[in-house]
Formats: C-alpha cells, structure tokens, sequence
C-alpha cells in the first residue's frame, strides 16, 4: 500500500495556505506530484489517496486528480480513495460519471464503496467482496444468490476496473493496509 | 458632450438591463455614472459597475465620472464593502468617499474581490468558508455538507474569469433578510468579469456546429444545459453545471447575462423568466447566485 496525504501534497505544490482542494491548476500540479510519487513504486501495490485532511473538493480539482489519475493509470493501478467527506463525494462523482470512470472509496466512516457508474451486479459484488475480505466465484455466487454468468460478469467488470484484487481463485477487496 | 448613464434608485439583479439599456455602446463620448439618487446596490449591481469601468478602461475610453450616492448610509455600506477601493482605479469619483472602513459588518459574507489569478479563487474560498459556514447552517438552515458546496460553487463561478474571461472579475456575497420578497433570508452573490462572454469564448468549438443559431442565447444554453467549454478536453464544462446541480438542490436562483442574452434557472419562490434574449449589450459575463433559507419540511 502507498498511501498519500493529498493535504501534504498541497502544501508542496501550491503556496496556498488553504487546505482546500480548489482550481485546475492547483488539481494539476497535485496529479503531476502524485505521479511522481508513483512511478518507483510496485503497479500492484494499492495507491490510497487520503482526502482526509482537505477540506472543499472543486469539480476542476476533482476532474484533474481523481478522473484524470484513473484515465492515465486506472488501467494499470489500483486506487482506493480514503477519507472522502459528502462534500467531496458529490464533487468526484460528478466528474467519475462524466467520464464513465469507477473507483473505490472509503468514506470517514470507514464505510467503503464504489464511487462511479458501474452495474448493479457489480456493485453487490463489490459489497459483498468488501463484507468477506476475499471470496472466489462459488462464495460469491451462493451469497449474492446469482448465477454464474451474473457473477463472473460482475466480478470482471471489478477486476477490468481494478477496483479489487485477483490472485487465483480469490477475489479480494482494496485495503489500506 | 458627456453622456449620463443612470444607475437606478434600487440597482440589483432585476433593474441590471435598465443600466445596460443606459450604458449602451459607447463610442467614445465622455461619460457620467449618475448614482447620486441611488438608495440600494446589491453585489451585483456594484460588481457590475466595475465591470463597465473596467470595460471602459480596457477598451481605452476617456476615464468616465462616477457622481457618488448622497445618501450617508449608502455611502457607507459601498465603502464597506470595497466598492470605492477598486472604483478609483476606473472611475473619477465626484462626492464625497469616506475613507475605507475598518469595521467589517456581519452580513457582508465577501467584500468585493478582485478575481485576477488562479491564487485569488483559493483567497475567496479560504476566506468565506468560515463566514459562510455560519451564515449557511446558523441564518440559513442549509445542512454542512451545503457550506462545503458554496465554497465549491463560489470556486468554479470564480475560475470562469480566470480561465475564460480573457481579463480579470470581481466576486461579492452578501445576507439579506427578504422579508417583503420572499419572507426568508438569502444569500446573494455576484460573479462578473469585463472579459469576452459566453459566445465569443465557445465560439471556435461550437460556431460550426450552430451556424446562424448561433449567439448568446445558445452559448448560455451549451454551457449551462449542456457542459460545452472551448477547451476539447471532456473533462471541462463542469463547473457551471455543478453550480446549478447545487443551486437546485437548496432552492436557490441561478441567472447568468452575457452579451444580451439572460438564462436564469429559477426556483418555485421565484418568477423571473427563465431566458432572454435581445437584452441591451453588455461586457463580459454576471452571474447571480441566491440561495434561500430552507424552510421546515
């Protein structure tokens, strides 16, 4: 797990004294650090992005870390949001369903989702996944009382989105651990 | 020859087309802003009569008159509110203007600010998000994930100068209590820039696919309806339609005027007509935001 604290990566690419997450410029430069801070690390190591610390999330900001992180590296990474606030939710919502774009998200609550348009299927699935830790495709299919095309449609939408894990047979969840 | 242009007794929102009627196109004539009878200016009456000045100023005309209200009181509240502070740059101002005012009063949730660089919006966010958190929850009943929203809105309205406009804006926010008009309290706020407006700035997107449709009207309507920027990158056009996914959900009035073109997406409290075109011309773009104070269920 690589964990970064957007609130730390604002203090180093603005010189605002705000803690909001607020204008494109400001989303590009925290991308552009994020990235950065990426690139040596393991693709399969799950990068938590921490809003925690921010405070106001714009739709601007929200596009050019969130939608464009998972644009450019969604494909080849695993994100998981983590201290998203309602605020900040509405905000990265909007621009994930522009795009067409998912990602798992843990709110202050600790409680995780998907955030973005992804079928119904998929999102019990996801729940599920989260509830269990890991499950393979029998555990899920006798739980979520789904047939084995259902399921397996489900569980790869997850897994072509990266938003869980497979290590043969086992599906399992992002953590932050 | 000097030409006077009227600013109307009570100069807000509604009464905007009556001082663009009188502003008119000027060619270069001396101008006079009579606002001596003037006895109320909402933010976006005065954020409107900087943007004429600066407009004037951009556009390399004679540095015109601005006689000052006579009204103490008024006097008072625009100076309080920074209006004469950013009006000498523009204007030569006959009257007497007290100096600036120390004093900061409670219903003024922004002064009037400059928007000139993208550090300015992080200004205007940092700095009223205290106040509005007060205001918002505590005078106007919105819950607290609506105090994070108005920051958000106020953000995007304010990054359209900085991105679009061309030149720079001016942001306002205020309280009132509109007792005879809705019986609740609000809180108004003015966007506005001198900048090329709406039309001009989609237009080499969006003039091909329009052809003779296209104008004010249509640009407003793109925008707002449909997400359209003049950037091709799809992950632009957000902001405006977030502000009026925000603005619906706590009642509240959006209105954007540019050029000559009025599109308002108006609340039930409200009767105002939702668009206009053939207004009088005017520069750049003015967005008024209002939102109300929720009513018990």
């Amino acid at each position: 797990m690589k964990r970064i604290d957007l609130s730390e990566v604002l203090k180093e690419a603005s010189s605002t004294t705000y803690n909001n997450l607020v204008t494109r410029a400001t989303g590009q430069a925290i991308r552009g650090h994020i990235e950065n801070e990426l690139a040596d690390g393991n693709r399969d190591q799950v990068a938590v992005i921490d809003f925690g610390a921010v405070g106001c999330l714009d739709f601007s900001c929200a596009d050019e870390i969130v939608a464009k992180l998972l644009l450019n590296h969604g494909e080849a990474r695993y994100f998981l949001l983590l201290g998203v606030s309602p605020a900040q939710r509405e905000a990265i919502e909007a621009v994930l369903e522009r795009h067409h774009l998912a990602v798992a998200a843990q709110d202050r609550s600790g409680s995780m989702q998907v955030l973005g348009p992804i079928p119904e299927v998929a999102r019990k699935a996801f729940g599920f996944l989260v509830k269990a830790g890991s499950a393979d495709e029998s555990e899920v299919i006798e739980h979520l009382d789904m047939n084995l095309d259902t399921a397996r449609a489900a569980l790869n939408e997850l897994c072509d989105r990266h938003l869980v894990q497979f290590s043969s047979p086992r599906y399992q969840a992002l953590t932050t651990i | 020859m000097t030409r006077v242009i009227e600013i109307p007794t009570h100069f807000d929102e509604r009464s905007f087309d009556q001082f663009a009627r009188s502003y008119g196109e000027p060619t270069g004539e001396k101008l006079l802003f009579d606002a001596h009878s003037t006895q109320f200016a909402s933010p976006y009456g005065l954020v409107g009569l900087l943007v004429a000045g600066q407009a004037l100023s951009e556009g390399d005309h004679d540095r015109p008159l601005l006689t000052v209200p006579t009204d103490r009181d008024v006097i008072s509240y625009w100076t309080r509110l920074g209006f004469f502070q950013f009006a000498a740059e523009f204007f030569e101002l006959h009257g007497k203007v007290p100096k600036k005012s120390s004093s900061r009063i409670s219903d003024v949730l922004l002064e009037i600010t400059p928007i000139r660089e993208v550090n300015d919006v992080h200004e205007v966010v940092g700095a009223v998000q205290e106040r509005a958190a007060t205001i918002l929850s505590h005078e106007l009943g919105l819950e607290s994930t609506a105090t994070m929203g108005f920051a958000m809105a106020l953000s995007e309205a304010c990054q359209n100068i900085v991105e679009h406009s061309g030149t720079s804006g001016w942001v306002s926010a205020q309280t009132y209590n509109w007792r005879k008009r809705l019986g609740r309290k609000v809180v108004v706020i003015a966007v506005a820039d001198a900048g090329v407006g709406f039309q001009k700035s989609l237009e080499a997107t969006q003039l091909g696919r329009f052809g003779d449709r296209w104008g004010d009207k249509t640009a407003l309507e793109s925008a707002l309806f449909h997400g359209v920027s003049r950037f091709r990158d799809p992950g632009r056009g957000q902001g405006l339609q977030g502000i009026r996914r925000y603005l619906s959900r706590w009642s509240g009035k959006l209105g954007v005027r540019s050029g000559t073109a009025r599109l308002v997406i108006v609340p039930d409290w409200d009767d105002d007509t939702p668009l206009v075109d053939g207004l009088p011309p005017f520069p750049g773009s003015e967005i008024s935001m209002i939102i109300p104070e929720q009513q018990a269920e």
